[in-house]
């Protein structure tokens, strides 16, 4: 989590098979409030995601692996504590 | 520069070829279609392996971060080619980008956005901070720039016809290119190098038949070496003769791996094409079909529209179910999305399915607090 969280986030969207697109309206539809060239940029990383949005953006990739029949590989920032406890 | 101002009507970006090093000039605003196109051209240049890339920015008035996005992209297949790439007159903004894209990539953590780092001094809703800057266009600016070509094929258009201009000059026994689509059921000519090409085209579809026809329909390769003896397509090839084409190649192009249209290239010459300028058209066609899959080009308009009905319906149900927590609980939406997550991580269940719940027994919830105030 600690290492260029963006190399991350952009490996896993390939991984799972979403376009810069698709994986923007996934994030959209989660309440994401950034735009899809910035959301670009976070993966890139030009942009520095806040904690919130790299949990929308790992969210929004973690469903489509669940979708797979996946786990949960991306971590998240603030991470919620829920699973592991 | 005597130049047209309208940025619409002028070109972007220039490529020349000064043997195996490539120059690419910006001109303008680099913004939106503008870095699409200068997207193209990196991508096209790179795929002709040069021995140096030169980026000339003395034209250059703003350059959106998607443009950026095009230039980092560019480098880092230049870097894993071990290609250089040189920017030749920057201002001390782009300077200024450059190095913070630079620090991007070293030491992302330590970057503060301040008003200094504005991408550009003329934006007429420039705000200072990129992320400011970007922030300001509503959702709906994105879900047209998601479907965007979909929606406005006039992108991809411009896209093409840069594509077509330098499949042209990089398959050498070609006197034209052309690309044809399918487009909600029909097929046409999307960019076409000149005149006689526009009409090689049109009288492919008029007649019905031809290579381009074949190829865009039945996605793969149609090559008429000779025009002389060719019997495949009877009703097309008199016309195509009297035109004075002698020879025709069409390539197939996909969008996501379905069939979509075709590049065509034509010749004066018969057996004018040489197996290496069939494989400089299969590379074009390879990056033409990544600008149409990039645009969607293969997805109807009604699939789309379908898909942000839903989206906007998850989100709204979100929404809903962020508020409910924001009222229970006293937290900021952040956190209401946060208590979501958990809850989603807690159950193994999709946040949309939680958040859809949270709402109808909540809604059930006040509507029996609300009978039993009124018995």
């Amino acid at each position: 989590m600690n290492d260029s969280p963006h190399d991350v986030l952009d490996m896993y969207r390939q991984e799972a098979g979403l376009t810069h697109g698709e994986l923007w309206l996934r994030y959209f539809e989660l309440g994401g409030m950034s735009t899809a060239f910035e959301l670009e940029a976070f993966l890139f990383g030009v942009i520095a995601p806040s904690s919130h949005n790299h949990d929308v953006i790992a969210h929004a990739i973690n469903e489509r692996f669940s979708e797979l029949g996946g786990d949960h590989p991306v971590a998240y920032s603030t991470t919620p504590d829920a699973d592991e406890s | 520069m005597s130049m047209i101002n309208d940025s619409s009507l002028r070109r972007a970006v220039t490529t020349i070829f000064e043997g195996q090093d490539a120059v690419l000039s910006l001109h303008g605003r680099i913004e939106n279609a503008a870095a699409f196109e200068l997207g193209a051209h990196l991508e096209a240049a790179i795929d002709r392996h040069p021995n140096s890339m030169v980026l000339d920015f003395s034209d250059l008035d703003f350059m959106g971060a998607a443009g950026l996005i095009a230039v980092a992209n560019a480098e880092k297949r230049l870097t894993t080619l071990g290609t250089t790439l040189t920017v030749r007159a920057p201002s001390a903004l782009i300077n200024r980008l450059l190095s913070m894209m630079e620090g991007a990539e070293t030491a992302r953590s330590e970057r503060k956005r301040t008003p200094g780092d504005a991408l550009g001094p003329e934006d007429p809703d420039a705000t200072p901070g990129v992320s400011v800057r970007m922030r300001r266009s509503a959702a709906t600016d994105d879900l047209r720039r998601v479907t965007s070509m979909a929606a406005d094929p006039d992108v991809v258009d411009g896209a093409l016809r840069l594509l077509v201009d330098l499949a042209k000059s990089g398959v050498h026994g070609a006197d034209g290119a052309s690309v044809s689509l399918l487009r909600h059921g029909r097929i046409s000519t999307v960019a076409a190098s000149d005149q006689t090409i526009l009409a090689m085209d049109a009288n492919q579809y008029a007649a019905g038949e031809g290579p381009c026809i074949d190829a865009s329909m039945q996605g793969h390769w149609f090559h008429a070496e000779s025009l002389a003896t060719e019997t495949r397509w009877p009703a097309f090839t008199p016309l195509a003769r009297d035109l004075g084409i002698k020879a025709i190649m069409s390539t197939p192009l996909r969008a996501l791996d379905d069939p979509v249209g075709a590049l065509n290239f034509y010749s004066r010459d018969a057996l004018a094409f040489a197996t290496k300028d069939q494989e400089m058209a299969a590379l074009f066609a390879t990056r033409a079909s990544a600008i149409l899959s990039d645009a969607r080009a293969g997805v109807s308009d009604t699939q789309l529209a379908f898909r942000f009905q839903e989206s906007l319906r998850s989100r709204e149900v979100i929404s809903l179910a962020k508020g409910i927590i924001m009222e229970r609980e006293g937290v900021n939406e952040n956190d209401a999305f946060a208590a979501l997550l958990r809850m989603s991580l807690q159950h193994g269940a999709p946040l949309r399915g939680l958040a859809a719940e949270m709402v109808l027994t909540t809604h059930k919830r006040e509507g029996e607090r609300k009978r039993s105030r009124n018995e």
